[in-house]
């Protein structure tokens, strides 16, 4: 007899809380953030004069990569002066990400709707209130009537922008965030069961047995992949919102 | 023949199992077989959906990253921001003095090849002044020993010749002295000593010649 019991989604992903209203989500949300302030509080105290390493050269590399790598190639140099927003949102949202492939705690973060969801929302109302700064009310102007474009194109357009700005775009990056994790998170998960149900397997058919290394070969795969995966979607959030920023301050372009 | 159903049960669970129920349709392949229960939607309506957020997550999600951004935006960031500058701004100062050093050592070494130039010009022209005194020297010393040399062999050949006529002389003197007295023993008289003399005289030119 072969039997593979697989449980509900939410026994996958929601968790009991620990004490009143602090689940596992909320630890490692918690531990993201304070994993994120202990590397920058152990990098400041080390002589910055000399040649940076352990603590020092991770934080460095970080800042050098948000600058160079994010601010620099969407924002140019005007663009400097969001470096510390930017780098909180990628180091919180890739050691969110991290926990996902971590022994034990074994669970993204962001493969709940709630972190993503607030985080879009946060980006969200910075990009609007920084094109209202940058423009008043040409901001909204420009987005329902862009005037770059043929006259007869700018109703359809302008519906389009409207709608982009004001409700696909936070949608779309809190849902990518979420989907994704939440799919490696699932596939882990498969896998696994697949693999304990395989070798734990009560049937007469000799070659099941041995077969459950495939599963496992997968997961192994699987978890190296979700490294990348967990690095990839924090980039893409947080170079989105470069871009979401930047389009707002030169709502003309 | 051999069955492998999966039945999703009351809790909501996915049962895969295999066995050896016989199913319809005798074709001797393995067959899936997928069955619900009218209780699964029920339970599934009373279960949160897996999208919808928790209020709690977004309260300590948010909190967390609000915490964390306040931080590194006041004390964290500024802090290692102003290391790194401080690091560049030590490297950039480095790198200027390095700079400035090689230009320095560059004058100095161009500097020294000028100077080494000179000296070396300056030697050469106290080579050539010595090589023309040493010659001049030379010369002289030469020219006064070949004067040397000279009144040397002048007064050699002058000795030489006084020697050779004192010969001439003795030799003369010595055969018209015994012509002389030859003639004496055969004439039995003394002949006159001039006209000896002079006879000895003309055979000694004669035979010079």
């Amino acid at each position: 007899m072969f039997a593979l019991e697989f449980p509900p989604i939410n026994e996958l992903i929601r968790w009991r809380d620990l004490f009143t209203s602090f689940n596992k989500i909320s630890i490692i949300a918690c531990l993201a953030a304070f994993g994120s302030m202990l590397l920058f509080f152990l990098a400041s105290r080390k002589d910055p004069l000399v040649a940076p390493t352990g603590s020092r050269n991770l934080a460095e590399r970080s800042v050098e990569f948000i600058e160079r790598d994010i601010v620099m190639q969407t924002m140019g140099k005007d663009g400097i002066g969001w470096t510390p927003f930017l780098l909180s949102l990628f180091l919180f949202i890739y050691f969110c990400n991290l926990p996902g492939i971590i022994p034990i705690l074994q669970m993204p973060a962001t493969a709940r709707m709630a972190i993503p969801l607030f985080l879009a929302l946060v980006v969200w109302v910075i990009y609007n209130a920084v094109g209202f700064r940058h423009n008043g009310f040409k901001y909204i102007g420009a987005m329902v009537w862009p005037k770059s474009v043929p006259v007869g194109m700018r109703p359809l357009v302008g519906a389009i922008e409207f709608l982009s700005n004001i409700v696909l775009r936070p949608f779309s990056l809190a849902v990518r965030l979420f989907a994704n994790m939440l799919a490696g998170h699932m596939l882990l998960v498969t896998f696994a069961f697949l693999s304990n149900a395989m070798f734990t397997a009560q049937t007469k058919q000799m070659f099941l047995r041995p077969m459950g290394v495939l599963p496992l070969f997968m997961l192994i795969f699987l978890t190296a992949f979700e490294v990348l995966v967990g690095f990839l979607q924090a980039y893409i959030f947080t170079i989105l919102t470069a871009v979401f920023i930047n389009s707002a301050r030169h709502i003309e372009h | 023949m051999h069955t492998v159903a999966v039945v999703m049960t009351r809790e909501g669970r996915l049962h895969a199992s295999e066995g050896d129920t016989p199913v319809s349709g005798d074709t001797g392949e393995p067959m899936v077989a997928m069955a619900s229960t009218e209780a699964t939607a029920e339970v599934a309506a009373k279960d949160p959906s897996p999208i919808a957020p928790e209020g709690k997550e977004l309260v300590w999600g948010g909190g967390a990253f609000i915490v964390l951004f306040v931080v590194m935006r006041v004390y964290l960031f500024p802090r290692v921001r102003k290391g790194m500058e401080a690091r560049y701004n030590k490297i950039r100062g480095s790198h200027e003095s390095a700079t400035a050093l090689r230009s320095s050592a560059r004058a100095d070494v161009a500097s020294y090849e000028g100077q080494l130039i000179g000296v070396r010009s300056e030697a050469k022209t106290i080579i050539d002044a010595a090589r023309q005194t040493l010659e001049a020297e030379r010369t002289a010393a030469v020219a006064k020993v070949n004067a040397a040399i000279a009144a040397d062999r002048t007064n050699a050949i002058a000795a030489n010749e006084a020697a050779r006529v004192a010969a001439v002389g003795d030799v003369r003197d010595a055969v018209a002295a015994v012509s002389a007295h030859a003639a004496e023993l055969a004439s039995g008289h003394r002949p006159d000593a001039s006209k000896v003399q002079g006879i000895v005289d003309s055979l000694i030119a004669g035979g010079a010649r």
